[in-house]
């Protein structure tokens, strides 16, 4: 086999590749989000025995590594329970739960940092608790939260080049198909890296473009 | 009418209330005395649910306090301004005001920004109703948090050492509002070190000795030789707020 030059087909290549990334990206975001979000909720009540759970589990997402998660999910997982899964399935639930646990990490210190006393006031003037927690705790937590959260999702964006070794086609997987067309490494990862370079960049442009309009918008001091 | 039986608080091992009974009828300003630690502020949070009894019963207008149905039906009755004014930070004062009112009492935005416009014009602050708590001075922050009270249209107002955390020009402008308030009979339950001002405008005054209420006196009483100046304890606690 003769090894290859570049083509302006590879161009339609690498777009693909980010698409792929960026379709998981979004994906796994938003449901991470959602998950986070409902964990700190859950934690926040204290409903009986849900506490040490959560705690236990995104303590384990967050403290190990996540290609090794990959591994268990993509692996382990239909080993396990005799099922079958796909590499964007195994990649999606891995990547949404990484996501889950440090964005619950987040959303816990958004509503810690709450003063006691307002939710006392609150209390006191007969707001029931969801309606605390509409008005008084969650508009502060989420100002407290996109900072921190935008930090989260740039590095989450650089995971996802994981999922490239369980057989996703994504930005990475495509580095690689070219890289062993061409065997011209350093213009191919230079290139991959430059992209996903600027999808976080990007990234992190727009989320603080949100920080700022929120700070401008939120005159309390708040964030 | 508030009324306090035997209530007894414990945090721990400490016993911080015992047996402490107490009245409050309509139209009466109490006035709760009692050195730091004295439990003045616990039984407040008593009666507004704060904290759960470890004994005893109270009942405001025949709620229990203890029940589910019966804290909210009294905390509807009562209103509470606090030390620290526990103002919603990311709230303007009008929205400070108005939220219970809106949500809780469920009454229309415009009436409750109207009643609420109209509290901050007689407290003085007409002009700062579109400002952040952190805009506000502390004075200005508790009449704010007089103002929220009020919104609710409250039977009795519990007020927890309200000028506590204000210098003495603040103070006078909170205690007036509260001489206005007390003129116009509202029902109020008093924690307080003001003890000039207490004299002025109490009904009764009531005085906590580490957790027990000691004396429960007319106002003209507790100030009489022969009334609560005749308890060792009241009259070393007057001297020595009177020096201060």
């Amino acid at each position: 086999m003769r090894y290859a030059d570049f083509t302006p087909y590879d161009i339609v290549l690498l777009l693909q590749g980010l698409g792929v990334t960026l379709a998981l990206f979004i994906g796994t975001t938003l449901i991470g989000l959602a998950i986070g979000l409902l964990l700190a909720v859950v934690h926040h009540y204290r409903i009986p025995g849900c506490r040490p759970v959560i705690v236990l589990v995104t303590e384990a997402l967050k403290n190990s590594p996540v290609l090794v998660q990959l591994f268990l999910v993509f692996f382990g997982i239909p080993a396990f329970l005799h099922i079958r899964m796909t590499p964007v399935e195994a990649a999606t639930l891995t990547i949404s739960l990484n996501t889950a646990a440090f964005a619950f990490v987040v959303f816990r210190s958004g509503i810690e940092s709450i003063d006691r006393d307002q939710i006392e006031a609150a209390k006191v003037f007969g707001l029931d608790r969801s309606q605390i927690l509409r008005f008084v705790i969650a508009p502060q937590a989420a100002a407290f939260s996109v900072g921190p959260l935008v930090g989260i999702l740039v590095n989450q964006l650089q995971v996802t080049s994981l999922i490239s070794v369980i057989g996703v086609f994504d930005l990475t997987k495509i580095g690689n198909i070219l890289n062993l067309r061409t065997l011209q490494p350093f213009i191919v990862w230079a290139v991959i890296g430059l992209i996903y370079y600027l999808a976080a960049k990007t990234l992190a442009l727009a989320g603080s473009r949100v920080e700022a309009a929120l700070r401008k918008s939120v005159k309390w001091g708040g964030i | 009418m508030i009324v306090a039986e035997n209530v007894e608080k414990r945090f721990g091992d400490a016993l911080v209330l015992k047996h402490v009974n107490l009245r409050v009828e309509p139209g009466e300003v109490v006035t709760i005395l009692g050195a730091s630690g004295s439990g003045k502020s616990t039984l407040i949070r008593c009666i507004n649910g704060l904290e759960a009894l470890s004994g005893g019963k109270i009942t405001v207008d025949g709620h229990d306090v203890s029940t589910k149905a019966g804290l909210v039906a009294a905390r509807r009755a009562s209103a509470t301004v606090f030390q620290l004014f526990n103002l919603y930070p990311h709230m303007t004062a009008l929205r400070n005001i108005t939220l219970a009112p809106i949500e809780v009492l469920k009454l229309p935005k415009a009436e409750a920004e109207a009643r609420a416009r109209a509290l901050l014009e007689k407290v003085g602050l007409g002009a700062h109703a579109d400002a952040y708590p952190q805009q506000l001075s502390g004075g200005q922050r508790q009449r704010v948090g007089i103002c929220r009270a009020l919104a609710m249209q409250p039977r009795y107002l519990l007020l927890d050492e309200v000028t506590s955390a204000l210098d003495p020009e603040m103070t006078g402008d909170v205690l007036r509002i509260l001489a206005e308030l007390a003129a116009d009979g509202t029902t109020m339950v008093f924690v307080t070190h003001e003890i000039e001002f207490a004299r002025h405008i109490s009904s009764r005054i009531v005085f906590l000795e580490q957790g027990e209420l000691i004396v429960d006196l007319p106002t003209a009483q507790f100030f009489a030789e022969d009334g609560g100046l005749a308890v060792p304890r009241i009259r070393q606690f007057l001297s020595k707020m009177k020096k201060d």
